[in-house]
Formats: structure tokens, C-alpha cells, sequence
């Protein structure tokens, strides 16, 4: 037993891995490639995300923004030009992610809430450009794309492995990030923005930076979503129901956490999708996701990861408590109290 | 001499001057403790040569360089380091990041790591909490990892200000012993403001006693700890002295 758990603690991120790789030939009806399919799209989504949510502390509630625009952008070309999205939705996100800075660079000038509601004006904003500039967008209908070329028999098993390749680049990103200066002042901005300007973090920049990151894993998701639906329309493009699922996923997996996202987007997006096939036939299923939140916010408030590696943390402190150096022996607050100097009764 | 301040006039509006010309030097290696009342401008002094405030008149002069009115973050540069008063780590990060974000500026991968090293040698115990949050560490603890930050940049000099506020006598005891004892490993030149006149005194060469933005008497710290007046006004007396009074 404890054989199998250490290799599960060394190799558990291959075993994950390899069972994302057989999991579309197992289970084969494609009702479980499009569940995988949209559960890869919303973890790389909320991996992106957490690299502006979670390490720099500026929560976006319209970054599907960039979901849209990459969505529109890949059938336009496809239409247009025949590009094909599978080489075009990684390219093109690339250019969104140049829009997203300079969006990125206006929306960083707000902080806290006024952020919150600045990035969901943005979205609002898209949306309406998508409704109204009909010629580019053709409007309320939406616009078709050319189907995939391969048989349906396959469904969606080429783009479920197609967004698990990206969810694998976005996780290298983000522990790249994690570990790189440039987080280590993303995590400072979280911290104390104006302390973080102190000791030298050009703030402005690591903002802008982050949000344009953040922005491309999203937009890549958009992109292929596009492609995968082959027809596109601006409510479903520019909804904030994708920023909430993101946001979702990242709180309950651990936010800014590397592994917190995919976790939540794994328990988040097969979770509402059984309580919606359980308990679809009236809005009973919202209500049942609903308390199913409330609770774990509730019990675990700082997500998964975070809440369990405090509860082995401590479990480690107090069985190695009482053996550090004398130094900070001397200075921690476990000392026994009372031997303030001065406080003795006067001598007679 | 590494640091001259000659007839410093400074203060944070126009109308108001909280230093009124005053004037002082530190020697290289020295530890030097500024006391005296509240609003005598103890604080401002360290603000005026870090760089948070420019001098109307007067300079000050490091190693040789004029550096009044010189932007913080290049007084830093200069090898001046500021320990403000309070907590000014990083809380929700760790022990390691805040000492890694001592050495934000520097881009050498190699060099920070040296450094790490070093502050590691001064301070073994930083080693065995890397992983912890700063936030959970006690004052006492705070205060030292803020001074092992500050020494990730080398200073030539650092400039404490009130480095044993909050915390209780034991511990404000420890930081003063780890200030004395940083000076004679590493050799850097400390400037500190304590308004716990007496153990600031107790671990520094000389003392200047400041009143109304002025130095009014400087001499040796063990000068100034017998001095009956100094005793009287700044360093409070003894509970014997309660006692008797």
C-alpha cells in the first residue's frame, strides 16, 4: 500500500497524463469526447487565467472577451481565406493577445473591484460590437463554419487531444511563470502593490504582461471551440457564464496554485454536467450546483490544494515542533510568557 | 567618513521644516543611534537620506558623493538600504520569495544566489522556515527577515528605523544582538532610530540626541548612557528611580 503511494507522490502527474491519453478509447460514445473536449477547453482557460487572477491578484470577469474575438476570428479566416483553425486558432490567438495587451494596459489602471466591473464593461462592449457589426460578424444569426474534415465516427477525439496537448504548454507557462522573477513580482503585486513598486517591480508592466498571458490560453480555447462547434453566436462568444465556469474552477481547484485550475475544471465542468443530466428536465440542476458551491466554499474557502496542503502542513508542524535554532526559538511566540523584566514585585 | 549630513533642512510641507539644520556624520562601520522625543525628527533623518524626502537646504553626502534629493531607488543603488518602521515583508509570501524580492533589481541568476547564501550564513534559521509564509512568522522574526532582505542588495550601510517596535524586551533584545553582531561579521554601517533609548544605545558606538529637528548633544553612547540628563528625559528610569520618587 505505502509502495503504491509513494509512486503515486513521484509519478502521479504521468499517471494523470496517461489516463487523460486512453481516456477518449475506453470511453467511446462521444458524448464523453465532447465532456473531455469542454473540460480540457475550461482547464487550460482557467490555468491561463490564474496567471492574472490567482499569482497577480486581479480577478477578470471578462476575459472571454478574448473566448470571442479568437472564436470570430478563426471562422472569418476559415470562411474567408480556408484557413485551417487547427493551425490558425494558436496563431490568431497570438494576435488577440497583442489586443489584450493594450486592453490589459486600460483595464490595469483599475485595482480591486473597479477592476472586476472595468473587465465585464469590456466584455459587454465585445458582445455588442458582435451583435451589431453584422457585415464582419453577421450579427444576432452568428456565422458557419466548414465542418472538420475527418468522419464523424471519430466525433470529437482529435480535438480532445489537441486541447490536451495545450493544457500540457499552458501548465508549463504557468510553473515557468511560478518560478521566474517576473511571477515572483506578479506575486508581490498580489501582495502589496505599492511595496512591490518599492523594491524595484515595475508593476505596470508585469500587470500588463500577465493579463496579455492570461489572455492567450483563453483566446486559444475560443478558437478551437469555434471550430469544434462550427457554428458560432455572440450570447454563447462573448457569454460571462465561460468567465464564471474559469473563475469557478480556479477558486474550487486553489487559486494561484499551479495545479488548482485543471483540478477544478475536472471536478467543476463532469460535476454540472451529471447534475444536469440528473436533473436537467427543470432549472432544479442550478439549484443542486448552487449548494453544492455554497458548501464547498464553505469548508474549504481557499480552494482544494491550498486547504489540503494546510492540513498536512500542520500535521508535520506539530510532530516536528520545538527542534528549530536558538535564534528563532528566541523569537517565536510559542515561548512561555510571564518573564516580562520589570514585572517582579519590588524587592522590600 | 561614509555618511555627512551638513545643515539639513527638510520636511514633508513647504511652510513646515522638521529638521532645522541639522547636521552629522557617521564613520564607516559604525553603529550610530539617534534618540529623542516625538517629533524631533528622529524618522525624517532616515527619510531625508534614503531619498523619500529632498533636503530644502543642506546636503548629504555618501562616500565621497552628494546624494541629497537623489531618487530612493538609486540612494539604494548607492549602497544605502532603508528598514522602515513596521512590518514591510511581503505576508501572504514566503520567507525564501521575500528575500528573493530584496534582489528584485538584480537580474544575475548567480549573483542572487551568492547573496541568498550569505544572508543564509548570517541568519542559519532562515533556511529551515523558507517555505513559510511570512505572514505567520512572529515580530521578531518579521523584523530580522526584513533586515536579511535589505542585506540581499549588499548596503554598505543600513538605516533602521525603530527596529524594536512591538515586539516584547526578549525580543527586541535578540534583533539588537543581531544588529551588533552583523556589524562585526559583515562590517556595514548601521543608523538606526530607537525610541527604546536604552538597549539602541546599549549596542552603538555613539548617539546623537535629537530636540526640534536639530542635533543637540553627540557623544559616545556609554557618554551618553551615564549622562544624568539623557537618563532623565530619554532613557526612563529604573523602577528603583519609580520607586524612590
Amino acid at each position: 500500500m505505502s509502495r503504491v503511494g509513494t509512486f503515486l507522490k513521484q509519478y502521479w502527474m504521468f499517471v494523470a497524463l496517461g489516463f487523460l491519453l486512453v481516456y477518449p478509447l475506453i470511453w467511446r460514445a462521444p458524448y464523453y469526447h465532447v465532456l473531455g473536449f469542454n473540460t480540457l477547453i475550461v482547464a487550460t482557460a482557467a490555468t491561463g487565467w490564474n496567471i492574472l487572477g490567482g499569482y497577480t491578484g486581479y480577478k477578470s470577469l471578462g476575459h472571454s472577451t478574448f473566448f470571442g474575438i479568437n472564436a470570430y476570428l478563426v471562422a472569418i479566416t476559415a470562411n474567408e481565406l480556408g484557413w485551417n483553425p487547427l493551425w490558425s486558432a494558436p496563431l490568431l490567438a497570438l494576435g488577440v493577445t497583442v489586443v489584450a495587451l493594450v486592453l490589459g494596459w486600460i483595464m490595469a489602471r483599475a485595482k480591486g473591484s473597479a477592476f472586476v466591473i472595468a473587465t465585464i464593461a469590456m466584455l459587454l462592449i465585445f458582445r455588442l460590437l458582435a451583435l451589431n457589426v453584422k457585415s464582419v460578424t453577421g450579427g444576432a444569426p452568428g456565422l458557419s463554419q466548414p465542418l472538420a474534415p475527418w468522419s464523424p465516427e471519430y466525433s470529437r477525439m482529435p480535438f480532445y487531444y489537441y486541447m490536451l496537448f495545450w493544457l500540457v504548454i499552458a501548465l508549463l507557462v504557468s510553473a515557468y511563470i511560478r518560478r521566474s522573477r517576473f511571477g515572483l513580482g506578479l506575486l508581490a503585486i498580489r501582495d502589496d502593490e505599492g511595496k512591490a513598486n518599492m523594491v524595484g517591480v515595475n508593476t505596470t508592466l508585469s500587470k500588463v504582461l500577465a493579463f496579455g498571458v492570461s489572455a492567450y490560453f483563453i483566446a486559444l480555447g475560443g478558437g478551437i471551440w469555434s471550430y469544434a462547434q462550427t457554428h458560432i453566436a455572440p450570447i454563447f462568444a462573448f457569454s460571462i457564464l465561460n468567465d464564471v465556469d474559469t473563475v469557478l474552477a480556479t477558486m474550487l481547484g486553489g487559486l494561484g496554485t499551479l495545479w488548482g485550475p485543471v483540478l477544478g475544471a475536472f471536478i467543476l465542468i463532469p460535476g454540472s454536467d451529471y447534475i444536469l443530466f440528473n436533473f436537467g428536465a427543470s432549472q432544479f440542476h442550478l439549484a443542486v450546483f448552487g449548494v453544492l458551491m455554497v458548501v464547498i466554499i464553505l469548508f474549504l474557502p481557499r480552494g482544494i490544494l491550498p486547504s489540503l496542503r494546510d492540513r498536512l502542513a500542520a500535521r508535520r508542524e506539530t510532530s516536528s515542533a520545538f527542534t528549530g535554532a536558538s535564534t528563532m526559538e528566541d523569537l517565536s511566540d510559542s515561548q512561555p510568557r510571564g518573564e516580562v523584566p520589570g514585572r517582579e514585585a519590588p524587592a522590600p | 567618513m561614509l555618511l555627512q549630513l551638513q545643515n539639513v533642512v527638510a520636511g514633508y510641507l513647504k511652510t513646515v521644516d522638521v529638521l532645522q539644520g541639522l547636521s552629522l556624520q557617521v564613520e564607516e562601520a559604525e553603529i550610530v543611534c539617534l534618540i529623542g522625543p516625538n517629533g524631533a525628527g528622529k524618522s525624517t533623518v532616515l527619510r531625508t537620506i534614503s531619498g523619500l524626502l529632498t533636503p530644502s537646504k543642506g546636503s548629504v553626502v555618501f562616500d565621497g558623493q552628494d546624494i541629497s534629493g537623489v531618487r530612493p531607488d538609486l540612494v539604494l543603488q548607492h549602497g544605502v538600504a532603508h528598514v522602515p518602521q513596521g512590518h514591510s515583508s511581503f505576508p501572504e509570501m514566503s520567507l525564501l520569495e521575500n528575500l528573493l524580492m530584496g534582489a528584485y533589481t538584480v537580474s544575475d541568476k548567480a549573483l542572487v544566489n551568492r547573496r541568498l547564501e550569505a544572508v543564509y550564513e548570517l541568519f542559519p534559521w532562515f533556511r529551515d522556515r523558507a517555505k513559510q509564509r511570512a505572514g505567520n512568522l512572529s515580530g521578531g522574526q518579521q523584523k530580522l527577515l526584513e533586515i536579511g532582505r535589505a542585506l540581499m542588495l549588499e548596503p554598505r550601510m543600513m538605516l533602521l528605523d525603530e527596529p524594536s517596535l512591538g515586539l516584547d524586551p526578549k525580543k527586541s533584545h535578540t534583533v539588537f544582538d543581531t544588529i551588533s553582531r552583523l556589524r562585526d561579521e559583515t562590517g556595514i554601517t548601521v543608523l538606526m532610530v530607537e525610541q527604546n533609548a536604552r538597549s539602541g544605545l546599549g549596542i552603538s558606538d555613539r548617539g546623537y540626541v535629537l530636540e526640534l529637528g536639530r542635533e543637540r548633544l553627540e557623544r559616545s553612547a556609554s557618554e551618553l548612557l551615564d549622562d544624568p540628563r539623557v537618563a532623565q528625559l530619554y532613557l526612563g528610569g529604573g523602577i528603583d528611580d519609580t520607586l524612590q520618587a
